[in-house]
């Protein structure tokens, strides 16, 4: 069932068209990545999926319904965190958690609070102003109000930068864990790309504001042809650079190692090259395309052909 | 409208006025300050020139009492919201299914509360200080009080509509605007004081006729009962005509995006 269905969604400011054209859709208990460069127009669109960036054309449905005339009735069920917007910097988190549970309709509001405290250890903080916070404390509070009214459908805007790798992996354990317990639809944007891998079941490449892929992340990994044969060379060095040059192949080298850049089909032959050559290696890996990879080439190519 | 979300608004602000002593000097301090200030400067043209008698110095003092609920009426509007621009928190709040009337809601009773506060400490303090009863008033304190803290309102939405506009670069209005209307009000002295010009302008202004009608009590005890009338009925007009620039603000904002507010 689709959660969310976004429709030919674009927005300009003037001449500038920051998202372009855009249709999408969500389903239950999805984990949605949306990913791009800076400016690619991510953020212009998770901010017209919360009511707070008027579109210049397009529909957003949630639920089943016309988010611009159910807006009330929607925010209800969906939440958001980002690391770019802040609560009250002067208030301290439990009257940051409390006057934000009043802005829904929960039904045990200090209960909600309480079990959210618990849920992002933020016992310790409680009487601490946000000013007095770090980064990183202020993203599991961000968190915090994200999940205070059981929401259905949460976007997370970069939802573990500035958390250290303990505190990211719980974050990322919880978001599944929230999904599989109760079938919340997420929707996440983040610059970690082993991080949309591992908690993203589909993922939406946007550039420019246009949507270039929409596929799983392993679909994506995989159209990128090239693997990276990383050699630890025992005697040829020299030759193997030259071999390298002569093919074409990025490459980079490392004391005795030579990371080369191959496609898949063509490792066969590459390897018989370096034998031909007399170039010999004590240990071979061959590392496949990820999604940083596919993420990479594709900010490459539109780079150099914006339109 | 949501009650709950009312007081989720209205909580907030609490606790930042709670935690902050700019708010406490608001609502306290410049108070004190102007009664002791004004009520010293009465007393000395009071006492060099006896004439005038203690109404004279009842109607200075009145006024500024009475001026509170206007400044800090149209304060509490203004100062609240630059203060989600300045903390970039319009996105937490409108994320949510915060209503933009329910926020209004939450700063007009707020503004209210907090004004009848101010102007409850300096009615103490005046006459504890110098024993003027500004309940002398008797029952028109009420109507008074209500088109004093309307003009705050109104006041107050257009200067807030114009700061979404256009951004920060203007938001000085929220702390020095409402001084302009003052001496065309007539708060402190007779409309009749003020060129024809200036008397046409004051006459535009809904407090201008809670100022005279005041004096007119403080001399006759009655008051004329047209005044409240035409007061009452500017400050819808203005309200009305200021809310309405208000919500067609926020919603250009909303168009550029709750963030770029600069």
């Amino acid at each position: 069932m689709s959660i969310l269905s976004v429709s030919r969604l674009t927005k300009q400011f003037g001449t500038f068209t920051a998202v372009d054209d855009l249709s999408f859709s969500l389903k239950e208990s999805e984990i949605l990545g949306l990913l791009g460069p800076n400016g690619a127009g991510k953020t212009t669109t998770i901010q017209m999926l919360l009511g707070v960036l008027t579109p210049t054309l397009g529909a957003i449905r949630y639920f089943g319904k016309d988010f611009a005339q159910h807006r009330e009735e929607v925010l209800e069920d969906v939440n958001f965190s980002s690391t770019y917007t802040h609560l009250p910097w002067g208030l301290t988190v439990r009257e940051n958690l409390r006057f934000i549970s009043f802005l829904y309709d929960i039904d045990d509001r200090p209960g909600r609070i309480a079990k959210i405290i618990s849920l992002f250890r933020l016992e310790e903080l409680m009487n601490h102003p946000l000013i007095e916070l770090s980064a990183g404390q202020l993203t599991r509070v961000n968190l915090a109000k994200a999940f205070i009214n059981f929401p259905r459908v949460l976007l997370l805007d970069e939802p573990t930068a500035s958390l250290d790798p303990e505190a990211a992996k719980y974050i990322r354990e919880f978001l599944l864990n929230e999904r599989s317990q109760f079938n919340v639809s997420i929707i996440l944007t983040s610059h970690n790309m082993a991080e949309v891998e591992e908690v993203c079941d589909r993922v939406i490449f946007i550039d420019h504001g246009k949507m270039i892929a929409d596929d799983t992340p392993a679909q994506l990994a995989r159209s990128v042809e090239t693997c990276h044969v990383e050699l630890l060379i025992k005697e040829g060095m020299e030759r193997a650079v030259r071999y390298v040059t002569e093919r074409g192949n990025a490459y980079k080298t490392e004391g005795k190692h030579i990371i080369v850049d191959v496609k898949e089909r063509d490792i066969p032959g590459f390897l018989r090259g370096l034998m031909d050559r007399g170039i010999t290696y004590d240990e071979i890996s061959i590392e496949k395309p990820t999604l940083e990879d596919y993420f990479l080439v594709v900010t490459r190519t539109t780079e150099a052909n914006p339109h | 409208m949501k009650i709950h979300r009312v007081w989720g608004m209205t909580l907030r602000y609490i606790y930042a006025f709670r935690h902050n002593i700019d708010k406490m000097a608001d609502a306290f301090y410049w108070p004190t300050i102007d009664i002791l200030l004004w009520g010293l400067t009465s007393t000395y043209l009071t006492a060099s020139n006896p004439e005038g008698g203690p109404t004279a110095f009842f109607v200075v003092l009145s006024g500024i009492l009475l001026w509170l609920i206007v400044w800090r009426g149209q304060g509490e509007i203004t100062m609240n919201a630059l203060e989600e621009f300045w903390e970039r928190n319009l996105i937490n709040l409108f994320a949510s299914p915060l209503m933009f009337r329910e926020w209004m809601a939450s700063l007009l009773a707020l503004g209210f509360v907090k004004a009848m506060m101010s102007f409850a400490f300096a009615v103490t303090l005046a006459w504890f200080l110098y024993a003027v009863n500004l309940f002398h008033l008797g029952f028109l304190l009420i109507p008074f009080g209500l088109l004093l803290i309307m003009t705050g309102w109104w006041f107050g939405f257009l200067v807030m509509g114009l700061i979404l506009r256009f951004g920060r670069k203007v938001q000085a209005l929220a702390w020095t605007s409402i001084f302009v209307i003052s001496p065309f009000s007539a708060a402190y002295y007779p409309l009749s004081t003020l060129p024809e010009w200036a008397q046409a302008i004051g006459k535009c202004i809904p407090i201008t006729y809670v100022f005279e009608g005041s004096r007119e009590v403080i001399a006759t005890g009655h008051i004329d009962p047209w005044k409240l009338i035409i007061s009452f009925v500017l400050n819808i007009v203005y309200l009305t005509a200021a809310g309405w620039f208000l919500h067609r603000s926020f919603e250009k904002l909303r168009e550029r995006g709750l963030e770029k507010i600069n």
